[in-house]
């Protein structure tokens, strides 16, 4: 069987520098894979090269088999790629409610703009309750109502994994999803994932800088450094290899970082 | 022979083009100063330079002050105090604002300025008084140093002062440390993040300084115009934006150049054009116009073309340091009740206007609600744009404008019924609408404002002189007419049939805008409107989305500036359409509510009704049951319309939703608290808003 998601030998420049170095990786279907790395290492960039936000220089980005380089970003999304963000992007004005609502009707909306007009644009109430099943799930319920700006952080991370779950993702792109928030918080997040995923049983490819919580939630793992993969393998192997302990957690600690 | 005379000409014509081209380049370059140090793309410049150049005229001409004083005053006092008030009571505050939301404020003082230094000092244009240059004798005394083209006085001042203060501000970036830390922010924001730079000082100086360039350049440029009117230094902006564009907006010399380019270009454009014309009589059309069109088709070249500028980010303020937190909302929800009683209070309202309009009004009143109503139709192509889209488009006059004259031409060649013609015209727009947004989509935000600028000045000056658009030479003289249409039993040449026409046309348009809102389509708009990264993320396409809200803006323009134009019986392009009063409409609707019909309703009443309303003293005199017991200070003069309505843009940065609508939703929220209290029921939330800055506990953190 063929991976899923096949990053292969993708190049990455901005005027200089060098984001991605020939970097390839790959995902199975409903694997939970790691992608770590220090700060500035490439992570976010190669993200956006799965998703198209971005366009590599070089190399190819296929899922499920299908090439992806030339496609643009929301077919990629209908294709089957969800992701989160590492500086959170919410839409401001808006309910949590409607934040999965806008993605379940986008996802639903074909030829959308002429029923817009006669009116048959209006959200269903099976779009409102596969929503309400997706906040249960994400332990939002609550605070489906709520406007955004109103949410902890942590809260307004779920939102965004509930706002990628709505577009039926088979590989969920993750960007330090525990970034901001606490250890409980952080192990919650762990938990929820786990059983969404277990649910609905997509991918999952994590950029996290919280080692514990790489090291309890994926099976295998990546790491980058300066754009180039220094070391890959099962979670434990990568832990316990010196070049990642040297160049990863030894000399440089984690917490300081560039803008 | 033949060759030496060409490079002669063109000699010629680059000696010509200097002496305005360092007056573009002296605007050019303080624009750049303010965007770079600010974030703010200041439109207002050409009102400040035009208040510069006003103050001016009247102490040398009409009070025939001595040329040092008058300049002092009107250059070195008045214009710097207006920038720094404009810094330290506007711009200041709104550091982490949106570079739109800004930009929206520029409009809104371009409007204001004007009109408030006219009230305050009781200036006039009159025609016939030309403006002076600073020194005497400047437009009569001649020198040419290479024999071929003489410069006048005035036009060795223009460069001469220009090309000073641009070398003294070289100098002073070089030299001063203020200087120097102004040139740090300017060329590398992100150093301002760290310590050391007074953000205040320095910003305050930017904008007094280049607020001083404005002023001086206006005064300069001055004695090219006959009559001093606000709307020619409207242009000379424009023009100062297209050079500042060459050099991406971020370069000080490159938009020196492009200024003085600016000036050049355009003389070798007079010069050799004529020329070509000869050859080619099509190119008559265009001789005539497109020297004042030229910086606007440059303009939208540069940004359609120039591939750098399409990776230039919008400018935030590089002194705000943080980024900017999402705009403060206030609770959107309000009780099914309340819901309810507003709207039978609405639906009581409008009945009421409408037995007043069928039962007792007279003509007058019947065309100024009628027009009313129509505006209110053009506006909802605003509320679509700006409201739905997050948008700014600043070619809504040439939409509409179009909509008019394929009214006109269908009518004037084939007779066509004129509805047919005006739903034809809409689709026309709509096209035109889509085709303007294609090769600027990718831009978005302050660019495609920008180019939505260019482009309702290039068909102003170029393809409204088309005769298959405006008619050409014969509507100068018969106007451009367009007669009332019939439709089965129903004659609207009765101002009242054609008034409840105009209502359903409204309704109808309105009926479509909610459901849009209401809709997939809407849905996708907002989410692009919060955050366009994450709408692409579940796979809304930012371009798609953006070519049809262009489309449906330009279709509901141009239907009703075809319905306009009906109701006048005639296009009026000059009065109705021109590129500033659809930056006038733009602030009508900001400022009152542009997300919802009833703002769009609310702006078309002010549009046609305040003047005569309130400023003319008409419902005060109905209110005291006699037009003598009126207070003397009526009638009010209407251009504090324009005072108004720009300085209430002010509060768009804050309040993006329109004051109106911001109003409301406060008195809905207080309402609610009240029925609540009374109700006597304990657990309900806490019925403050969430307005203030304070609780948007969503913040970005670094790991
Ligand atoms: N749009 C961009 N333009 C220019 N340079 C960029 C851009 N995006 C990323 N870079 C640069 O590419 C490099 C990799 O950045 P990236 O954000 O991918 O790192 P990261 O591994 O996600 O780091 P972090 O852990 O801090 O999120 C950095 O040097 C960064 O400065
Ligand atoms: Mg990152």
């Amino acid at each position: 069987m063929s991976a899923l998601l096949e990053v292969e030998d993708i190049t990455k420049t901005f005027s200089g520098i060098t984001a991605l170095d020939n970097v390839s990786l790959n995902v199975d279907s409903g694997e939970r894979v790691g992608l770590i790395g220090p700060n500035g290492a490439g992570k976010t960039t190669l993200f956006n090269c799965v998703l198209g936000q971005l366009n590599p220089d070089e190399g190819a980005v296929r899922l499920g088999g299908e090439e992806l380089v030339q496609k643009s970003v929301s077919r990629r999304v209908k294709a089957g790629i969800g992701r989160t963000f590492q500086r959170i992007e919410l839409f401001s004005d808006t309910s949590v409610r409607e934040h999965l609502l806008i993605a379940e009707r986008v996802r639903n909306g074909t030829g959308s703009f002429l029923k817009d007009l006669t009116g048959r644009g209006r959200p269903r109430k099976e779009e409102i309750e596969r929503c309400d099943y997706v906040l249960e799930l994400l332990g939002l319920r609550d605070l489906a109502t709520e406007p955004i700006e109103k949410l902890s952080l942590g809260k307004g991370r779920l939102v965004e994994v509930g706002r990628a779950l709505m577009t039926e993702p088979s590989l969920l792109l993750l960007d330090e999803p525990s970034s901001g928030l606490d250890r409980d918080e952080t192990s919650a997040l762990a938990e929820t994932l786990r059983s969404v995923q277990a649910e609905a049983g997509f991918a999952i490819l994590l950029v996290e800088h919280d080692v514990e919580l790489v090291v309890s939630f994926t099976e295998r793992c990546y790491v980058l450094d300066f754009g180039t993969v220094i070391s890959k393998g099962s979670t434990a192997e990568v832990m316990a290899d010196p070049v990642v302990r040297k160049a990863y957690l030894g000399t440089a600690p984690v917490e300081e970082s560039q803008p | 022979m033949f060759a030496a005379g060409v490079f002669e000409d063109i000699f010629t014509a680059i000696l010509q083009g200097t002496p305005p081209g360092a007056v573009y380049a002296l605007i050019a370059v303080g624009f750049v100063l303010t965007y770079k140090t600010s974030g703010v793309f200041n439109l207002a410049f050409g009102a400040q330079a035009y208040v510069s150049a006003a103050m001016y005229f009247k102490l040398r001409v009409e009070d025939e002050w001595h040329i040092v004083p008058a300049l002092v005053i009107s250059v070195f006092v008045l214009a710097p105090a207006i920038g720094l008030i404009l810094e330290r009571f506007i711009f200041r505050h709104l550091r982490t604002a949106s570079a739109v939301s800004k930009l929206v404020i520029a409009i809104g003082l371009t409007v204001a300025l004007p009109a408030l230094f006219d009230l305050i000092s009781g200036f006039e244009a009159v025609a016939g008084l030309t403006p002076v240059g600073i020194i005497e004798n400047g437009d009569s005394v001649f020198y040419d140093p290479f024999g071929l083209y003489a410069f006048s006085r005035d036009e060795l001042m223009q460069m001469i002062v220009a090309l000073g203060a641009v070398l003294g501000l070289g100098l002073m970036f070089r030299f001063t440390s203020l200087g120097l830390s102004m040139r740090a922010v300017v060329e590398s924001p992100r150093l301002t993040e760290l310590a050391g730079v007074p953000a205040d000082r320095v910003s305050a100086f930017a904008w007094a300084l280049s607020s001083t360039f404005a002023g001086m350049a206006g005064v300069l440029i001055a004695p090219q115009f006959n009559t001093l009117i606000a709307p020619d230094f409207f242009n000379l902006v424009v023009i100062a934006i297209a050079a500042a564009a060459i050099g991406r907006l971020v370069s000080l010399p490159w938009a020196f150049v492009g200024g003085l380019g600016m000036g050049i270009f355009i003389a070798l454009f007079k010069t050799f054009l004529p020329r070509w014309t000869d050859d080619y009589a099509w190119l008559d059309i265009i001789e005539d116009n497109l020297t004042p069109a030229m910086p606007f088709v440059i303009l939208f070249a540069v940004l359609v073309f120039w591939p750098g500028i399409r990776h230039a980010r919008e400018g935030t303020d590089p002194l705000a340091g943080v980024d900017p937190p999402p705009p403060a909302p206030i609770a959107s929800e309000r009780s099914a009740g309340l819901t309810m009683a507003t709207r039978v209070f609405g639906v009581v309202f409008f009945s009421f206007i409408l037995s007043l309009m069928f039962f007792q009004a007279d003509a007058f009143w019947i065309f100024l609600v009628t027009q009313a109503v129509i505006y209110s139709t053009i506006y909802l192509s605003i509320t679509v744009m700006t409201g739905l889209a997050g948008q700014i488009s600043l070619c809504q006059g040439a939409f509409a404008a179009i909509g008019g004259f394929t009214v006109f031409q269908m009518f004037d060649r084939f007779e066509m019924n004129v509805l047919l013609a005006a739903v034809l015209g809409a689709f026309i727009a709509a096209v035109v609408g889509a085709l303007v947004s294609l090769p600027v989509l990718r831009l978005g935000g302050i660019w495609l404002a920008i180019a939505t600028l260019a482009f309702a000045y290039f068909f102003d000056a170029v393809v409204v002189k088309f005769s298959w658009v405006g008619g050409g030479n014969t509507s100068l003289l018969q106007g451009t007419r367009v007669p009332r249409p019939t439709l089965g039993p129903f004659d609207f040449s009765n101002d009242k049939t054609f008034f409840a026409l105009a209502v359903i046309v409204f309704v109808v348009v309105s009926f479509f805008v909610v459901q849009l809102r209401e809709g997939t389509f809407g849905a996708q708009l907002k989410a692009l409107r919060g955050s366009e990264t994450a709408a692409e993320s579940i796979g809304i396409s930012p371009a798609k989305s953006r070519i049809i809200a262009f489309a449906v803006s330009a279709f509901i323009a141009g239907l009703g500036g075809a319905m306009l134009s009906i109701h006048q019986e005639n296009v009026n392009y000059a009065t109705n359409f021109v590129p500033l009063a659809a930056l006038f409409w733009l602030l009508l609707v900001v400022s009152l509510s542009s997300r919802t019909v009833d703002g769009a309703l609310q702006a078309g009443a002010a549009f046609s009704l305040f003047d005569p309303l309130i400023l003319r003293g008409e419902l005060f005199a109905w209110i005291l049951r006699s037009p003598d017991r009126l207070p003397s200070f009526f009638p009010i003069s209407g251009k504090w319309r324009f005072v108004l309505f720009g300085l209430t843009s002010v509060q768009f940065a804050k309040h993006p939703e329109g004051m109106l609508e911001y109003g409301k939703r406060k008195s809905n929220a207080r309402i609610d608290a009240w029925l609540v209290r009374r109700r006597g029921t304990g657990d309900d939330d806490d019925p403050e808003l969430t307005d203030s800055k304070s609780d948007a506990p969503v913040e970005e953190t670094t790991s």
